[in-house]
């Protein structure tokens, strides 16, 4: 069977007039972690929610699983909604025992799993607490720990880091490289780009409800030309000159009489240091900058981002 | 199948463990056990002896007043006397559970020989049965009552033939006793004078003495010279003169006098009179519904013709409770939007079955709660030989009835439950949702005002329009189901109800599903119709 775990074609969504998503179609293969970014309103709940089906496409199909319905592998299929909230007089330990039962697993094993996942993410005194005792983090690693007692071989996360303290978001980066490398596949959407960096193979970004890019982080980041940083007399004008730069800037850092030069596409670093040494200038600094997601957001999506600020 | 179990489980078990489902369920027994012991605890201790003075310028008309004072405390007295016996005997009667038929006649007699016999220590009194004793205390003749002495050895005989371990028995206050006017005042004093003498003492600005003790004047009772006569005014005074059984007492033994000599004067036998006046003429009541031989209207039938009206508050009082329940639930749920994981989990109808049927036992559970504990009181009360639970019980459980009540019941309790589930579903807060809430329940207003006047008419034009109407069919046929109302209406009504419910749920499944991901304002009826019509979604 060679179907991905998420396959979306043509798939759009309309309120009224206004398309909230328009004509995306992505795959995410198995066993990947992927990243679904894009700025506010990009329209990545909506796609979230068409996957799984609480919302329907207006055109367009999805395919989950290999299923055309979410519904029927909802057993396989984890979900975390972007608005998180808890039954607020249910135990941590109910209420995660409470959503695993619902996708199937038999009453006594959903509650030793639970007090198992509560354990290991560093709840283990709150397991009979009452939901409305945990403060929202926590409530929310809770609700995490609910998608995810079932073992589902796909997890959707809606916003898996907001509103996490940097320790908790290294908890939550755990808990998704744990569930891959049991062999899930996972797609999590969030506005933090180090994240996606840190732990995803693949990206997908959302801009204004259209697809803007859809692959790897390291053909994202090639998506923009790498940059060097010189600091050295005259290398500046030196360096200018050539043919593969396309551009010259102070450094963007900020620091005093260094020089950035943007290359292009494909072109090697170590050209500008052979020139240099030909030139006899010595380097006080030469790093060559790789661009990181964030760059390569802005660089996608800044146009659309600011104008749905504005909107 | 098994979604909708746990969600309903889970309900279930979290609506049972709030403390206003414990509440609702022990208010009940509590309000109801109050209702039964409340007056008679304020009438034993709340209702001390009553202290009056009465200043009698007739001719012996004091006395007969007094006369009919002493019979309302022995008469009270007696009650309390029965009531003990009844106790203190509750075990010997149980244990002989065959009827014992008692002759009046007899039993007076073998009461009068008692009395002999007391007397006399030689003599062995022939001993009553448990039942005899606490019949007889109905049977005792006025003037029995009256005269002191046997008065006080019908108590000592009494009481001698209880168990020996019975308590003892406690007498109660006097519910009158005379008292003697206060120092400084006189009988030969003007009505005028003694009237503002008491004044003081009657607004218990201060107190009388009697036997060393200092007691409140409760009443002032003047009986004129010529009480009998049309134009005289018996006086009485007192500051509580909502209490008028003091009054009611004096004047009707006051008039039964006036009558009586009014008789003797025209020459009419007294006795003939009051042999006339107890004529009544009877009426057997027959309903034509019932087979031959079975026509006669009994206390059964009674109980059956009133007995749907119980059914529709249970069905209405069952709705109340839930309505909140299914609101608060889907609204948190929807507040927190826990909705959308469910959502991810089970369909809509799932989610919808499971809540309401999760509900649904919750209501059970507290009826269940509810009827057990009103038997269990009105049992304790009425003590084991009470037959009238079984009349009821027998009354209700006929087949065709009873399968009336639960179809209806059960058929009613889901088509508001949806419909509840479905407004929860387009509420973020129950503020929002009592908006949709008050037309609902003017809604279900209508037929508990139709409840009175249907049993009067249960097939008639009003009963059966209003039975055609899907949010009033429940209670509107459950009311007429005593009343045998045709086959074809019954099914009719039960068809169309059946295929209402179904509806609701589709409609409410369908609002359910786009409502509960949506924030924002409730929306608007026509914006309701758009999702219902499939344009949204
Ligand atoms: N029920 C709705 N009715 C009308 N418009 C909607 C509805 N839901 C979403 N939208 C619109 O669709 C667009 C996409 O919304 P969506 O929630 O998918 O964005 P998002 O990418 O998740 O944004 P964020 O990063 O802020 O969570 C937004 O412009 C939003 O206003
Ligand atoms: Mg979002």
């Amino acid at each position: 069977m060679n179907t991905s775990p998420i396959e979306l074609n043509h798939v759009t969504k309309t309120y009224g007039d206004f398309k909230a998503v328009d004509d995306i179609s992505f795959t995410v293969p198995e066993g990947t972690v992927c990243g679904f970014l894009g700025p506010n309103g990009a329209g990545k709940t909506t796609s979230i929610r068409m996957m799984l089906d609480i919302l329907r496409p207006s055109s367009g199909t999805i395919s989950i699983l290999g299923a055309r319905r979410a519904l029927d592998v909802r057993s396989r299929i984890g979900y975390l909604p972007e608005e998180k909230g808890l039954y607020k007089k249910m135990t941590a330990t109910a209420m995660i025992a409470y959503f695993a039962t619902l996708k199937g697993v038999a009453g006594g094993e959903a509650k030793r799993i639970a007090g198992e996942l509560l354990e290991k993410y560093g709840l283990g005194s709150f397991q009979n607490h009452k939901c409305e005792a945990l403060s929202k983090g926590m409530g929310q690693k809770v609700q995490v720990l609910a998608s995810i007692a079932h073992d589902p071989d796909l997890v959707i996360l809606d916003e898996p880091f907001s509103g996490l303290d940097p320790v908790n978001q290294g908890v939550m980066e755990e808990v998704i490289q744990d569930i891959r490398s049991r062999g899930k596949t996972i797609l999590f959407s969030t506005h933090v780009m180090s994240h996606a960096e840190r732990i995803c193979e693949r990206v997908v970004i959302m801009a204004a409800g259209r697809l803007a890019f859809d692959g790897t982080v390291d053909e994202a980041k090639s998506l923009l030309p790498r940059r060097v940083r010189v600091k050295g007399k005259g290398a500046g004008a030196a360096l200018e000159q050539l043919k593969d730069v396309t551009h010259s800037s102070p450094s963007s850092d900020g620091r005093e009489g260094v020089a950035e030069f943007q290359l292009r596409e494909g072109a090697d670093p170590q050209q500008l240091l052979k020139c240099a040494f030909e030139q006899n200038i010595s380097l006080e600094i030469f790093e060559v900058v790789n661009p990181n997601l964030h760059e390569v957001f802005v660089h996608l999506v800044g146009e659309e981002a600011r104008e749905a600020a504005y909107r | 199948m098994m979604q909708i179990y746990r969600i309903a489980h889970r309900e279930y078990m979290e609506n049972v463990k709030t403390k206003g489902f414990w509440i609702g369920i022990l208010l009940f027994p509590i309000l109801i056990w109050m209702m039964i012991e409340l007056p008679k605890f304020l009438e034993e201790r709340g209702i001390p002896t009553r202290h009056l003075v009465i200043v009698d310028r007739s001719e012996g008309l004091g006395e007969i007043a007094r006369q009919r004072i002493t019979l309302l405390n022995r008469q009270k007295t007696l009650g309390e006397l029965q009531q003990h016996i009844a106790k203190a005997t509750e075990e010997q009667r149980k244990e002989k559970m065959e009827e014992v038929d008692i002759d009046p006649d007899q039993l007076l007699d073998q009461l009068e020989q008692g009395l002999d016999q007391l007397g006399n220590p030689d003599l062995e009194i022939q001993p009553f049965k448990p039942d005899q004793l606490v019949k007889i205390g109905d049977l005792l003749p006025e003037q029995m009552l009256l005269n002191d002495l046997q008065w006080n050895n019908i108590k000592k005989l009494l009481l001698s033939q209880l168990p020996d371990d019975a308590p003892e028995f406690i007498e109660p206050p006097l519910r009158f006793k005379e008292v003697t006017l206060p120092e400084g005042v006189s009988l030969t004093d003007g009505d005028q004078q003694i009237e503002d003498a008491l004044r003081p003492y009657l607004r218990s600005e201060m107190m009388l003495k009697s036997n060393d003790e200092e007691v409140e004047l409760f009443g002032l009772l003047i009986i004129p010279e010529n009480a009998l006569e049309p134009k005289a005014r018996v006086r009485f005074w007192s500051s509580n003169l909502a209490d008028t059984d003091l009054i009611d007492t004096v004047l009707d033994s006051l008039s039964e006098e006036a009558r009586q000599q009014e008789y003797d004067r025209r020459g009419i036998e007294s006795k003939a009179v009051a042999e006339v006046a107890s004529m009544r003429v009877r009426s057997i009541k027959f309903n034509p519904n019932k087979s031959e031989g079975d026509e006669k209207v009994g206390i059964r039938d009674k109980i059956r013709q009133y007995a749907p009206i119980g059914f529709v508050y249970m069905l209405w009082v069952a709705i109340f409770t839930i309505a909140q329940m299914l609101l608060n639930n889907t609204i948190e749920e929807k507040s927190n939007r826990l909705i959308e994981v469910l959502l991810s989990s089970v369909t809509t109808t799932e989610l919808l079955l499971g809540k309401v049927f999760g509900v649904a036992a919750v209501g059970v559970t507290m009826q269940c709660a509810w009827i057990g504990s009103l038997i269990g009181i009105l049992r304790y009360k009425s003590g084991p030989s009470a037959t009238w639970i079984a009349d009821l019980i027998a009354a209700v459980i006929t087949p065709e009835l009873l399968g009336g009540f639960v179809f209806y019941f059960i058929a009613g309790y889901f088509f508001y439950a949806f419909l509840f589930a479905g407004i929860g579903s387009i509420c973020n807060t129950i503020k929002e949702a009592q908006n949709f809430m008050s037309p609902l329940m003017l809604l279900m207003m209508v037929p508990l005002g139709t409840m009175t006047f249907i049993p009067n008419d249960p097939n008639g034009a009003i009963a059966t329009t209003l039975s055609w109407i899907p949010p009033w069919t429940p209670f509107v046929m459950m009311n007429r189901m005593a009343a045998s109302p045709p086959a074809s209406e019954i099914y009719g009504t039960a068809i169309m109800l059946l295929i209402s419910v179904v509806v609701v749920f589709w409609l409410s499944a369908k609002i359910f599903r786009i409502g509960v991901l949506r924030s924002g304002q409730p929306p608007k009826l026509l914006e309701l119709f758009r999702w219902l019509r499939g344009s949204h979604s």
